[in-house]
């Protein structure tokens, strides 16, 4: 059963076509990495699945709801979509717990001390039970982006999109994120993650996806894409990054 | 002993006297502050002074001629805020605590400081004779220097002793400057002032007498510090007995508080009551009924479907009944349903949101009969100048009704100049940038002469009312350029991130985006709040008695008996005095707030 469908996705900023006709299908509780150089179209990608960006041509189908203009259609996408991005965008005016329990309150109309129980268990998930008094502002980058990561959590999407979650990181906080994300991909969540690590990629996906211009170049399962990629720009682009 | 000597003298050393340099600068410095200091006392303490200008005529600064028998009204009014005041402070008490040592330590300082300013206080002052030659007169005699030094200097040796010693006693710090408040309600018992008093002929008599400090407020002055007592104790009561309702009720209070005392200073209102069961009550259920079908439907998909035609269609009634002669609050009520039809869909999406919304309904609705009612009866209260308010009480009603009214309208339009609603954008850009580029004395004249034509027939409104209208707007454009300033700040990853985890445009607003870019801009706030607390006193170009021009105008031409005839400068130091103490004040405790709102910085 698909989760994600999109046929044919076209995208224009002013001239420049940022991406040129793609078509794919995810699969419940399936984790996909998508790679390529920047600029690509791959972050713009994710982002047009939860409407972050409009895309102008094509269809995009979330959990059965088609992505119109329609509000309504959207809100409900959104709610079932959760996103990480590279810069955390944490809410530096509320603490960790209230970042956390915020979207639950007012979105999902939860009860506070619900969602406040909610809240702690997802942060002793992510690891940092302790941190929920503090504020954004006083955590380091891999401890803000695992808050970020629950904050998404918090509203028990069906889909986690990853937009480059690790490249604002210091090299020795980008494991403690990817070990929260190998944690969440084993647990079942469908997960498309745009990303350099290649670490992460070989050991916890199911399938790779390589942009270029914005057009999907290949897709494969990880060893074949590692070991025999298809195209010559993909061959290009692993012998520069590996 | 030595040990506090010690670090007095290092702190002199390594802040006053740490170079060559900054040692010439201190001693410059010193010298001009003195020069400075023996100035002022001597311009205070001058036989030129009439100071009984200034405390015979309290009343005329306080409420300027406010119907004397009404005057109760404005005593009620402090002691509402003061018990509303009081009970805040008590619910919201943190327990900080002071220490006494520290409370010691302050007081020990303002009396080295006191002791040190009589020993340099000037011996004798320069006054201008009739004929126009000067001459040196004594200010203080050395035996009242040594009267008034002597207890002062015997107080500074028994604090300095005390803060030898390390007493733990904790103090709640709120309940330490209550007490210091005493201090001030207690000298208006004890502290004498010049003043004058007649004769049985009415004639003035000389020389001035000494009385305690306004001879017949101080027993309201003490009813009401004790009023803030009680009800900082009542609050302490409902803090401990955690009533949670309090949270939201308190704030909504203040924000009310205002509006209700405004009215009870300015009107004794004389209702027709067959008028209002006609009128009113009818008028107010009908557009209940109105109200509770369009959120009953809010929801329904056929409503949705023709709700653009039935905003429209409200929208042209409105227009057209606009200038029928109907009572004015159908004509409001009517486009309140407009708005009502705006928002409904939004909010009444849920059951939660729409018994909200239908409350918020019935409540403005009453509120806006109430209003109305009020403000279309005479005003019971009648004074010569026929404007009914004057001197202090003007002023604070004017700033801060100018606040409460323009805060909220300067946050609609950098809301709706930031909107991506075309229509929207270009009428709030239209509003400030018109607003801003006439000057506020101009919109004064505006509301002293044009703004009479404009309102709907029926209503009109005293000029003070008028000048906080025209200060809603001037105020509120400015206050919209600094909140806009803030909103640009706001990253765009806020908007994303809240976008991201499903909040609907009102929730980003109001829990994200507004939160943030008002913190960004409490610097720039407060000024534009002092500002428009200083600006207040423009009003006397259009006639209004506000605090400066009693000074400087009424109270210098106070003739026989009283005869204070020329003294301006004595008027305006107290003036200079008031308004520095409440903009000091003001600023002092906006720095405090914004500390503890900046904890969350990034």
């Amino acid at each position: 059963m698909s989760i994600i469908v999109t046929k044919n996705v076209k995208k224009w900023f002013g001239d420049f076509q940022a991406l040129d006709g793609i078509s794919m299908e995810i699969k419940e509780k399936e984790v996909v990495v998508i790679c390529g150089p920047s600029g690509s179209g791959k972050s713009t990608f994710i982002r047009c699945i939860n409407r972050l960006e409009q895309h102008q041509e094509g269809d995009i189908i979330v959990d059965g709801i088609e992505l119109t203009n329609d509000l309504k259609n959207i809100d409900a996408i959104r709610s079932e979509v959760g996103m990480v991005f590279q810069s955390f965008n944490l809410f530096p005016h509320l603490t960790v717990m209230q970042n956390i329990t915020l979207a639950p309150i007012w979105v999902r109309k939860k009860t506070r001390t619900e969602a406040e129980e909610k809240a702690m268990e997802l942060l002793e998930r992510v690891g940092i039970p302790e941190q929920a008094d503090k504020f954004p502002g006083q955590l380091s980058g891999g401890q803000q982006q695992r808050v970020a990561i629950a904050r998404a959590l918090a509203m028990e999407p069906k889909i986690m999109l990853f937009d480059e979650p690790t490249s604002a990181l210091d090299p020795e906080m980008i494991k403690e994120v990817l070990d929260v994300m190998k944690e969440l991909a084993q647990s079942g969540m469908t997960m498309i993650v745009v990303t350099h690590e290649m670490g992460f990629a070989k050991e916890v996906c199911d399938r790779v996806m390589f942009f270029d211009e914005g057009k999907l170049v290949e897709e494969n399962n990880p060893e074949d894409f590692f070991n025999n990629p298809k195209s010559d720009r993909t061959k290009l682009f692993l012998s520069q990054i590996l | 002993m030595n040990l506090v000597a010690n670090k007095n003298i290092r702190w002199l050393r390594d802040n006053l006297f740490s170079s060559v340099s900054s040692a010439l600068l201190t001693l410059i410095t010193g010298y001009m502050l003195l020069g400075m200091f023996r100035g002022t006392v001597g311009f205070i303490l001058s036989p030129m002074r009439q100071w009984p200008a200034v405390t015979y005529n309290m009343q005329l600064y306080m409420i300027f001629n406010y119907a004397d028998g009404d005057s109760w009204r404005a005593w009620a009014s402090v002691g509402v805020a003061l018990l509303l005041l009081g009970i805040t402070l008590g619910y919201w008490n943190t327990g900080e605590k002071v220490s006494f040592n520290s409370v010691i330590s302050g007081l020990f300082k303002v009396f080295t400081g006191l002791t040190l300013a009589v020993l340099v206080a000037p011996r004798e002052t320069e006054i201008m004779n009739n004929d126009g030659t000067r001459s040196m007169v004594e200010v203080i005699s050395s035996s009242e220097r040594i009267n008034i030094l002597i207890p002062i200097a015997v107080l500074t040796l028994i604090f300095f002793l005390l803060t030898r010693y390390n007493l733990p006693k904790l103090f709640n710090r709120t309940k330490v400057i209550i007490f210091y408040v005493g201090f001030l309600v207690g000298s208006a018992w004890i502290i004498k002032v010049p003043t004058v008093t007649f004769d049985d002929a009415g004639n003035r008599v000389e020389p001035d007498l000494f009385l305690p400090l306004a001879t017949t407020t101080t027993i309201p002055w003490t009813i009401l510090y004790a009023v803030l007592w009680a009800a900082f104790f009542i609050g302490q009561y409902l803090q401990k007995k955690e009533i949670k309702i309090l949270k939201r009720l308190i704030p909504i209070t203040w924000l009310l508080l205002p509006l209700y005392l405004f009215s009870w200073l300015y009107k004794k209102p004389i209702i027709e009551y067959n008028e209002v069961l006609l009128n009113d009550i009818p008028g107010v259920l009908i557009f209940w009924i109105i109200g509770f079908l369009i959120l009953r439907y809010a929801t329904n998909e056929k409503f949705i479907k023709y709700r653009n035609y039935l905003t429209i269609g409200f929208l042209l009634v409105t227009a057209s009944i606009l200038f029928l002669r109907i009572p004015f609050l159908f004509k409001a009520l009517t486009f309140s349903v407009v708005l009502l039809l705006l928002v409904a869909p939004a909010i009444a999406n849920t059951a939660e949101g729409k018994r909200n919304l239908l409350l918020i309904w019935i409540v403005a609705t009453l509120v806006m009969a109430f209003l109305l009612r009020g403000s279309g009866s005479d005003t019971g209260i009648l004074t010569p100048t026929g404007s009914f308010l004057g001197g202090f009480s003007l002023t604070w009603v004017l700033a801060i009704f100018g606040t409460y009214v323009s805060f909220p309208f300067g946050v609609i339009l950098a809301l709706g100049r930031t909107s991506n609603l075309p229509l929207v954008r270009i009428i709030c850009t239209g509003i400030i940038e018109i607003v801003r580029s006439v000057p506020y004395i101009t919109w004064l004249f505006f509301a002293s002469v044009m703004l009479t034509v404009f309102m709907p027939e029926g209503i009109e409104f005293n000029l003070i009312v008028r000048v906080l209208i025209v200060t809603a707007f001037f105020s509120g454009a400015y206050f919209a350029e600094n909140i806009r300033g803030g909103l640009q700040s706001i990253s765009k990853g806020q908007y994303e991130a809240a976008n991201a985890v499903g909040m609907n445009p009102l929730q980003r607003i109001s829990l994200i985006v507004l939160p943030q870019a008002l913190r960004a801009v409490i610097p720039t706030l407060v000024s534009s709040l002092i500002t428009s607390f200083k600006d207040s006193s423009l009003v006397a170009i259009i006639g209004l008695f506000d605090t400066l021009r009693i000074g400087s105008a009424v109270i210098p031409t106070q003739s026989s008996p009283v005869n204070f005839v020329g003294t301006q400068l004595d008027n305006l130091l107290f003036i200079a005095l008031f308004y520095w103490v409440f903009c000091f004040i003001f600023s002092r405790r906006t720095m405090k707030i914004e500390k503890k709102l900046g904890l969350g910085e990034r």
